[in-house]
């Protein structure tokens, strides 16, 4: 996450469309209540992060900008063929992230692509409707319960232990109804007499009969008012039948559907805390599946962005994972549970669809290439470009004998030579690049684009330790171009033939 | 127009509204059948759907309040007061409602005023209420529709709802014709017409902008065609359907010997299951070289894998092993499959009697085909079933031929023990008194283009003379698409939307009585040639269901037009 912090958090928003919201930071997103606080975060957390970012994705814009005020009329006489080849590449290091996101949706219309073609059908939601006839009710009862909980409260705050103190804290809370005038239960419909007596909801001050009355513990009463139990030690003194509140059922139903939503709303068991480590692993690895697959098609084209050691290193990490996942969906089965419960299958449903994830997107990835193959590969590609090159070059050689320029013939030949010589030096500067530091570094003090070339080796070695080979393709892009170009300069400063000093700088470099 | 991906698409977006973590499913019978014909459960699974639970099953009351549930059901009053209990008492943390079909006003009334815990997240109308069997062909699981030859009152309410969602679900807002002489035709077209005039802002669709013919809604009776669910079909998907039954794609073979144990129940899908999609329309004898195909494929591939000497040839083993188990399964399914038909073909000497039966319908010869019909139904080794099929095709062709003689087939199949009234009752469900398309191509010499087509094909002889049969719907929608006067035969109840002469671009047609896999390959066939049709009947019929759904409807009703036959009619009848 740290190192390619923008990738994460597009990914993150993109694929859970979770909406977050307060002081958020941008890249780690933790909510930092204030906007000092956020501000201060940033700074420390962050400034880091933010200066290898910018400078990574800056660079080739500065590369670029530099390139073309030094050398924009060289450019301007034959720079067109080199201009259109930079024009995808400055789009694929501006764009890097859009690309993934682009190739993520692609990827998904693959698995559906029969419904690319149709749109869903016709809907119509009711909810509105469903809210305005639900949420004057249950403003209602909410306001209802919110007075009760401020009774209860008062209630308990000092509540005597002696039963005729209580019964006159109790009555002095909650003003109790007159019963004289109450003949029957209203509950019930029985008849009040010396058997069935009157009694009093603590919180209403309702009336009714001892059916039907409901008692609250003590304790849970507590709790529901957000009071601490131990500090009530004289209610552990009482008799076990006071140590409870008698209530109408009304108000009970209001309290219990109260406690009720918020423990649904808080409610986060082991489960659920495990399963959402197994989906956040399954997302983290999605797009380290996409990119194995790229890797191993551009090793199969012949490509020499990515090596097999990227993809191995790349498959042993989605092995990893696959493994994790593995054994955290297995935690889950261990949970215990009631056998033959709703919670029992849910388990192992879980498991199955954990297990069948890994069978279908992790195992079955295609193996790695062989090496041989691979060089076998490139080496042929390598060869059919060298044959372009000279066939191109022939070709060129063939229209200047046309055209009877024969002057000109001695020194494009010899141009050619010290240009096919440069080429060689710089494929074998790709292929073994820390071997002539020394050298380049030496030559890099006098030339802006050899530094570049070098910081940017720097960073590709980076991004291949933390395996971000999103990052790795973009600058292996661009480092080819920087080569290209360099390249060209030196071709071009060949082809003018004249100053001393171009000269001496390409003894240098050889 | 795609009827499967209609349904997934409202299922994915249930799934998605409701957001991430952990899902049940709450469903009722027939919501339970429309996506298990869509999905399977490891496409739920992967979804974070883990449970499955019918909304009327006795349910324990295990609270899971870490849980989200999604509702998917039909808007009935019996699944309201299910549901309203349930919100009453929640068990779980969110309910995300969803309806198959249009709820009336009061019903969301009365359910939110049960939503105490404010648990409700969503109350919507996703009108998936259709069981998609192929992308062009649903049906709505009504067994038998009609009663005394007049409908069911429950079909008809459901038969509307399900051709209402067919519509909203496409999003077609369609010109409705409907056979005119059908009494069950005209009154489900009117009861269509009534729906949409009292949502017409459900279907307000704008499609007709662009000028182009609206759609058109073709509501049929099968009364006009008996003979397609009579005739053995050749096609895999039919003849799966004819001799082992599918249900909801499923197909039972437990109650056969020689069968695997992990084949008793089969679930052919076209969507999830790619040799069955690419086959489901190929005859029987293409079928059996394209497994032959896969077989040898499968046994290289097998013999790759027994190769195993090497550390490297067994890393490989491991790595495609999944794709190999995966096809390895699909060859023995369809092998045991084909293994049955092949078994049941031979067996019932179903080639000899698929031929007369294709003869009958096509060719009228009455001498030579009644010889050759005496002959097989005498022989043992023609089922009983297979024989009075023979006869009713016969007694269908030449009920009004001079020299016919039903009577004494009929008493043949008496001998044998077989139920002859099913005949009677066949020809007072769809005799000639009822059938108005011209079933048999009875030539009239007025008509000269079609004598001149019999002619042609006639001249140019048959290709194959186990299909030579095509059903009345495929010349129907021919004609419809020609741009063909239609008022006299179908009507039009909303004559308003009827564009002067112009084809219309998409059709959808309903058979009230059930369609068939046969009349599905017709449409399948026209729509490779680029029109778009959609079929749906109120069940898809093969023989069998269907002499029980005629059987159902002719009950207890005198029988008017069949005294010749009155000695072998069912006592009810007379």
């Amino acid at each position: 996450m740290a190192s390619n912090p923008f990738d994460s958090d597009e990914d993150q928003s993109a694929a859970s469309g979770e909406i977050l919201e307060g002081f958020l930071c941008p890249i780690c997103r933790a909510d930092l209540k204030s906007i000092d606080v956020l501000t201060d975060h940033f700074a420390r957390q962050h400034a880091e992060e933010e200066d290898t970012l910018k400078s990574v994705f800056n660079i080739f814009v500065k590369a670029k900008k530099k390139i073309l005020n030094n050398f924009e009329d060289e450019r301007g006489a034959a720079g067109s063929s080199s201009s259109t080849a930079g024009g995808p590449s400055a789009n694929s290091n501006g764009n890097g992230a859009d690309q993934r996101v682009l190739s993520n949706a692609r990827s998904r219309f693959n698995v559906f692509n029969y419904m690319s073609k149709q749109q869903v059908g016709a809907e119509c939601s009711h909810f509105e409707y469903f809210q305005s006839v639900r949420n004057p009710r249950l403003e209602r009862y909410a306001s209802e319960t919110n007075k009760l909980i401020i009774r209860l409260h008062r209630l308990l705050k000092d509540l005597p232990s002696d039963s005729v103190q209580r019964k006159q804290h109790e009555q002095q809370t909650v003003a109790w109804l007159d019963g004289s005038s109450v003949k029957l239960c209203p509950s019930c419909a029985k008849s009040f007499h010396i058997a069935r007596r009157q009694h009093h909801c603590r919180l209403c001050g309702g009336i009714m009969c001892n059916d039907c009355s409901k008692f609250l513990a003590l304790e849970n009463a507590m709790q529901l008012a957000s009071l601490s139990t131990s500090r009530s030690e004289p209610l552990q003194q009482m008799h076990q039948g006071d140590r409870a509140i008698r209530l109408c059922e009304h108000c009970l139903w209001l309290l219990d559907t109260r406690q009720d939503m918020h423990e649904s709303r808080t409610c986060r068991p082991l489960l659920v805390q495990v399963y959402e480590q197994i989906r956040q692993l399954q997302k983290d690895v999605t797009p380290d599946l996409d990119m194995y697959l790229k890797i191993i098609n551009s090793l199969h084209e012949g490509e020499t962005i990515f090596t097999i050691t990227d993809a191995s290193a790349l498959r042993g990490k989605i092995g990893q994972v696959a493994e994790t996942m593995d054994m955290r969906s297995k935690r889950i089965l261990a949970i215990y549970c009631e056998p033959g419960s709703r919670e029992e299958s849910l388990k192992k449903a879980i498991r199955l669809s954990c297990i069948q994830a890994i069978k279908e997107r992790m195992l079955s990835l295609p193996p790695l290439p062989d090496e041989a193959l691979i060089q076998q590969i490139q080496e042929r590609k390598r060869m059919e470009t060298e044959q372009r090159i000279l066939t191109e070059q022939r070709m060129a050689m063939e229209a200047y004998e046309r055209y009877g320029l024969g002057a000109t013939i001695i020194q494009s030949g010899g141009g050619l030579e010290s240009g096919s010589f440069a080429q060689g030096s710089d494929l074998q500067s790709i292929n073994n690049w820390s071997a002539p530091q020394a050298s380049t570094s030496k030559s890099g003090l006098d030339d802006p684009l050899i530094e570049q070339i070098n910081i940017i080796k720097g960073y590709i070695k980076q991004a291949r330790q933390d395996m971000n080979f999103e990052v790795v393709e973009t600058l292996e892009l661009n480092l080819r171009e920087l080569q290209r170009e360099v390249y060209e300069r030196q071709r071009k400063s060949q082809n003018s033939a004249a100053s001393p000093e171009v000269e001496q700088q390409q003894q240098n470099q050889s | 127009m795609n009827l499967i991906s209609g349904i997934k698409l409202y299922i994915e977006k249930m799934c998605t509204e409701s957001g991430p973590g952990m899902k049940i499913i709450l469903l009722d019978k027939e919501t339970t059948s429309i996506i298990s014909m869509a999905f399977s459960q490891s496409d739920m699974l992967q979804r974070e759907v883990y449970l499955f639970e019918r909304l009327d099953s006795g349910r324990s009351n295990e609270r899971l309040k870490y849980l989200k549930c999604i509702v998917f059901i039909r808007p009935t009053k019996q699944n309201i007061q299910l549901l309203a209990n349930e919100l009453r008492n929640p068990k779980y943390s969110a309910y995300y409602i969803y309806f198959s079909n249009i709820i009336p006003r009061t019903d969301i009334k009365y359910l939110a005023e049960c939503d105490e815990s404010e648990s409700v997240r969503e109350v919507k109308e996703l009108y998936a209420d259709y069981l998609s069997v192929n992308p062009n062909l649903f049906s709505l699981n009504i067994p038998n529709c009609m009663v005394n030859l007049n409908w069911l009152p429950d079909a008809l309410t459901r038969s509307m709802q399900g051709i209402t969602a067919v519509l909203l679900s496409l999003k077609l807002n369609p010109v409705i014709r409907y056979r005119a002489g059908s009494q069950a035709a005209q009154l489900l077209a009117k009861m269509i017409y009534e729906q949409i005039t009292k949502d017409s802002t459900l279907f307000d669709f704008r499609s007709n902008m662009d000028g182009s013919a609206p759609p058109l809604l073709l509501v049929l009776d099968r009364r006009d065609d008996p003979v397609t669910p009579l005739l053995h079909q050749w096609t895999y998907q039919a003849m799966v359907h004819e001799l082992l039954q599918i249900k909801n794609n499923r197909v039972d073979l437990s109650d056969r010997a020689n069968v695997p144990k992990d084949f008793k129940e089969l679930v052919l899908s076209g969507d999830q299951d790619d040799f069955y999609g690419n086959n489901m329309y190929a005859n029987y004898g293409e079928i059996g070289s394209t497994i032959k195909a896969l077989m040898e494929e499968f046994q290289r591939k097998a013999n790759d894998q027994k190769k195993v000497e090497s550390i490297a040839d067994m890393k490989n083993f491991i790595e495609s092993y999944p794709q190999f188990k995966k096809m390895s399964g699909t060859v023995q399914k369809h092998l045991c499959v084909i293994g049955e038909l092949s078994g049941l073909s031979n067996k019932r000497n179903l080639f000899e009697l698929s031929e007369l039966e294709q003869e009958i319908a096509c060719k009228a010869e009455h001498s030579a085909q009644l010889q050759r019909i005496k002959k097989l139904i005498a022989d043992e080794r023609v089922t009983i079933d297979d024989a009075l099929k023979l006869v009713a095709l016969y007694a269908l062709r030449y009920e009004r031929h001079a020299n016919c003689d039903t009577s004494s087939l009929l008493q043949i199949i008496k001998t044998r023990g077989g139920r002859p009234q099913i005949v009677p009752a066949l020809i007072e469900y769809a005799g000639n008194h009822v059938r108005q398309g011209d079933l048999f191509n009875m030539v009239r010499i007025t008509d000269a283009v079609k004598l001149t087509r019999n002619l042609i094909k006639g001249l140019k002889g048959v290709e194959n003379v186990f299909t030579q049969h095509t059903p009345l719907l495929k010349e129907t929608l021919e004609d419809i698409f020609k741009g063909r006067e239609l008022d006299p035969v179908f009507p039009a109840i909303n004559s308003e939307l009827v564009p002067f002469r112009r084809p219309p671009q998409e059709v959808v047609v309903f058979i009230i009585g059930g369609a068939t896999y046969e009349e599905a390959l017709a449409v399948h066939q026209l729509n490779n040639s680029g029109y778009k049709i959609i079929l749906g009947g109120t069940t898809i019929h093969n023989s069998q269901s269907f002499i029980n759904e005629v059987l159902s409807a002719t009950n207890g009703i005198q029988f008017k037009h069949t005294k010749s036959m009155i000695k072998y009619c069912s006592t009810d009848n007379i």
